[in-house]
């Protein structure tokens, strides 16, 4: 059926693994009474933690939220209640309209009280630490990025200090498959008298095409009624995560990981 | 627990059963009425009687009065608003004329005529996981309810009462429940969820009658088990609604990923039943057989889809199938009678399995089990599909799946430990697509591009040649089965349910959940 077993990395990376990444800090000292952090336990666990998991440390679809940096500067849920009563749709994260101010100020209570937990812990936690993700070889990721990412993309262009904008797992994360912010998509529209409109993609699905213009207006058409040319730079990153191995990959991090403002010409 | 210990046939799973005498539900139904389950044997058309419409799981109608020629004339005839935060994801069900949806601690009676409110059942607040609700099932005059905190409820079908309410399992140590329950004959059988904690996987058969416990069978042990055949796994939650053979007398269910979820070398081996379909007798819950989808699984991939029953002629030879297609992106055929797999073959981008062994299992590529520097793997925890149904369209052959292309980055070191998730895993990208497979061999027929992330619609067929579902974005489609060309769409917000259709009155209607509500399609009345 097969014969041999493609052999696993080289694992590059030293026994122990201090958090060398800290988390960013609460822009204040906040303290909460603890009935306040329980009911917000118990709100946050129904409404939040199949996501953002149980202790808000993050699960597959939502990230740790001991880590967010909206959490970080939040002050008694001035911040958190208003992201979480409109959503991200961009990020997946439904909006929660009807949660009371009572409900928001209990989440946010328990968010602050677990953050305060994890800046006080010293391992064992669910999350990806920078140095987790040092195992490839940067020259050879320098190679491979020549000859799959060069037609878009340069070391001393667009991603010239990239590694200082982006590190760790939000690097990885990005150079896989941009999350924020993304690339915009452009489109021309062509439509049936002839005029063409050509801005950024604001929306398409098989019925309905939206641009917005460079005059910052939206415009939409139905699909069927217009002719389309889209332009969408993610087509590239899709097509190539089926060509990465595990190796490639951490190749091409590792060579993004070089490309540090300090270096950048 | 008061439990015998039983072997299955093969004498490879051991089985907790409780020794009860059967409750004599049929001479209840004899003098009280309302609805036999015998009904659910061959249902009528003017009832969507259990959550797969029927026990095959093809979620296929006969109804032919909406065709591909008038489907473009399709209108709203009623529109239900839960005023709700949760999106519909429950199937409706429907008996004499009023239909039953859920979300988590909510039932709702609606007429099935008007879209008008009978009653309205709220569960007290809990602190369990509010992730979805599947849907309701009905017996004799009960409306059963699984809750967010694990309880079963029997609710007078006519006006709510709570007739009946008792504990799955203890919701405290981690369990929740979504499932819409499966009623064969006098069983009412459940299933539960739990990834967070390692907990044995648990499916539970009560009498509808009372809510006396009759059986439970176990996917996975107790934690501790000696000799366990899991080889240290606990999970394999059953939290879909399984589909039943009356003649084979044999239930099938799909079960769960282990846990500890991302880590393999906890759990070594197989890690049965966990990510298999199980061949299950339902007045006793033995096992009869398994079938391991995906066997050591790292990557949370339930094989909780709708194990789909089929008869056909394949090869000259009358053979009785179960349909498959799973999260972990293999179509599976199995010969539902034996277990023994006829065709295994992917229907997604997979990138994890180093090819399929003679027994019709993916192997594993241990290369892709999650690691400290992450592995890039296809697809996602969201996996080639998942919970929302696919229908088979007996007339063309056609297995319609709601699919996705997608790729996850999985993390795994010992500092994580070896309780529940025990690991980090992120989706990179996830492309939705609706694909329609030839049942027998399990290559595309057509594809028809969802326009965004993985669709969380599932798909009716009817007799007519129509395809029902929703994309990723905002529409409610009806599709030509024969080549998934668009003919009707609306745009009633993110359809989260698997379509239904029956006829009251003569007319055909379609109902599909759009965000917090529920709509009713038919044709213009004459």
């Amino acid at each position: 059926m097969f014969s041999s077993v493609p052999v696993g990395l080289a694992q590059n990376v030293s026994a122990t693994s201090p958090a060398a990444q800290p988390l960013p800090r609460s822009a204040s000292t906040q303290t909460y009474a603890p009935d306040l952090v329980a009911a917000g336990r118990t709100r946050f666990a129904a409404a939040c933690g199949f996501c953002h998991g149980p202790e808000a440390t993050g699960g597959s679809s939502g990230p740790d939220l001991t880590r967010s940096a909206v959490v970080a500067a939040d002050e008694h849920g001035d911040r958190i209640g208003a992201l979480v009563r409109t959503g991200r749709a961009t990020a997946g994260m439904p909006a929660f309209p009807a949660l009371s101010d009572a409900d928001l100020a209990a989440i946010a209570a328990f968010i602050h009280e677990q953050k305060t937990k994890a800046e006080a812990e010293t391992g064992d936690r669910r999350s990806v630490e920078p140095e987790d993700l040092v195992t490839g070889n940067a020259r050879a990721g320098r190679r491979y990025f020549a000859t799959a990412c060069a037609s878009c993309h340069s070391a001393d262009g667009d991603l010239a200090g990239v590694a200082s904008r982006y590190e760790g797992l939000d690097l990885l994360r990005n150079m896989l498959y941009p999350r924020g912010p993304r690339p915009t998509a452009t489109a021309t529209v062509t439509t049936r008298d002839g005029a063409t409109v050509t801005g950024t993609l604001a929306y398409r699905d098989e019925f309905t095409i939206a641009l917005t213009t460079a005059a910052g207006e939206y415009r939409s058409w139905p699909v069927d009624r217009v002719r389309l040319e889209i332009r969408d730079p993610l087509q590239a990153h899709f097509e190539q995560l089926g060509r990465y191995t595990d190796a490639t990959m951490h190749d091409v991090l590792a060579y993004l990981q070089t490309l540090r403002q300090d270096t950048a010409r | 627990m008061n439990g015998m210990a039983a072997v299955g046939p093969r004498g490879v799973l051991c089985t907790w059963v409780f020794a009860l005498a059967t409750s004599g539900g049929g001479v209840a139904l004899a003098q009280t009425g309302g609805f036999d389950p015998a009904r659910l044997l061959a249902p009528s058309s003017d009832t969507w009687p259990t959550f797969h419409g029927d026990y095959s799981g093809q979620r296929h109608s006969r109804l032919t009065q909406i065709t591909p020629d008038n489907v473009r004339t399709l209108t709203l005839a009623w529109a239900f608003q839960t005023d709700a935060e949760d999106a519909i994801k429950a199937t409706p069900i429907l008996v004499d004329g009023i239909l039953y949806v859920t979300t988590p601690d909510n039932l709702w009676a609606i007429d099935a005529r008007s879209g008008r409110e009978i009653w309205h059942y709220q569960h007290p607040p809990n602190n369990a996981f509010h992730i979805g609700h599947r849907g309701a099932a009905v017996y004799g005059n009960s409306v059963f309810l699984t809750t967010p905190d694990t309880h079963l409820l029997a609710l007078d079908r006519f006006t709510g009462a709570v007739q009946w309410n008792v504990e799955i399992v203890d919701s405290s140590r981690g369990y929740w429940s979504t499932n819409a329950p499966l009623v064969i004959r006098n069983h009412v059988i459940v299933g539960v969820s739990g990834d967070f904690d390692n907990l044995p996987g648990v499916l539970r058969a009560f009498d509808p009658a009372t809510g006396r416990p009759q059986w439970t069978f176990y996917s996975t042990p107790p934690a501790g088990t000696p000799g366990s055949i899991s080889g240290g796994a606990t999970g394999g939650q059953m939290w879909t609604t399984g589909t039943f053979d009356p003649d084979l007398n044999t239930l099938y269910v799909g079960t769960g990923n282990p846990t500890p979820v991302l880590n393999g070398g906890a759990r070594p081996g197989d890690n049965r039943w966990t990510c298999s379909i199980v061949a299950l007798n339902p007045d006793t819950g033995e096992l009869k057989w398994g079938f391991q989808v995906s066997p050591h699984d790292t990557h949370d991939w339930d094989a909780s889809e709708v194990p789909v029953l089929v008869d056909a002629n394949v090869g000259g030879k009358a053979r009785k199938l179960l349909l498959q297609a799973s999260r972990n992106g293999y179509y599976v055929v199995l010969d539902r009678a034996t277990g023994q797999s006829v065709l295994t073959t992917p229907f997604a981008t997979t990138n994890w399995a180093l090819g399929v062994g003679a027994d019709g299992r993916p192997i594993p590529n241990p290369a892709k089990e999650p690691a400290r520097d992450g592995r890039l793997v296809a697809p996602d925890e969201g996996g080639a599909t998942n919970y929302r149904s696919p229908s088979f369209a007996a007339e063309s052959g056609l297995f319609v799946v709601s699919a996705a292309d997608a790729y996850g980055l999985y993390f795994f070191k010992p500092e994580y430990g070896r309780y529940g998730w025990a690991g980090a895993d992120y989706t990179v990208a996830s492309r939705g697509e609706l694909r329609a497979l030839d049942f027998a061999t399990g290559q595309v027929r057509w594809r028809h591009d969802l326009h965004g992330r993985a669709a969380s619609a599932g798909v009716l067929t009817t007799a007519s040649g129509l395809t029902f579902t929703g994309d990723a974005g905002n529409s409610a489609l009806a599709l030509r089965t024969s080549d998934g060309t668009t003919l009707w769409h609306t745009g009633i917000g993110r359809v989260a349910n698997s379509p239904i259709t029956y006829e009251l009155d003569g007319r055909q209607y379609v109902v599909i959940g759009g965000g917090s509500a529920v709509y009713a399609f038919a044709l213009p009345e004459p």
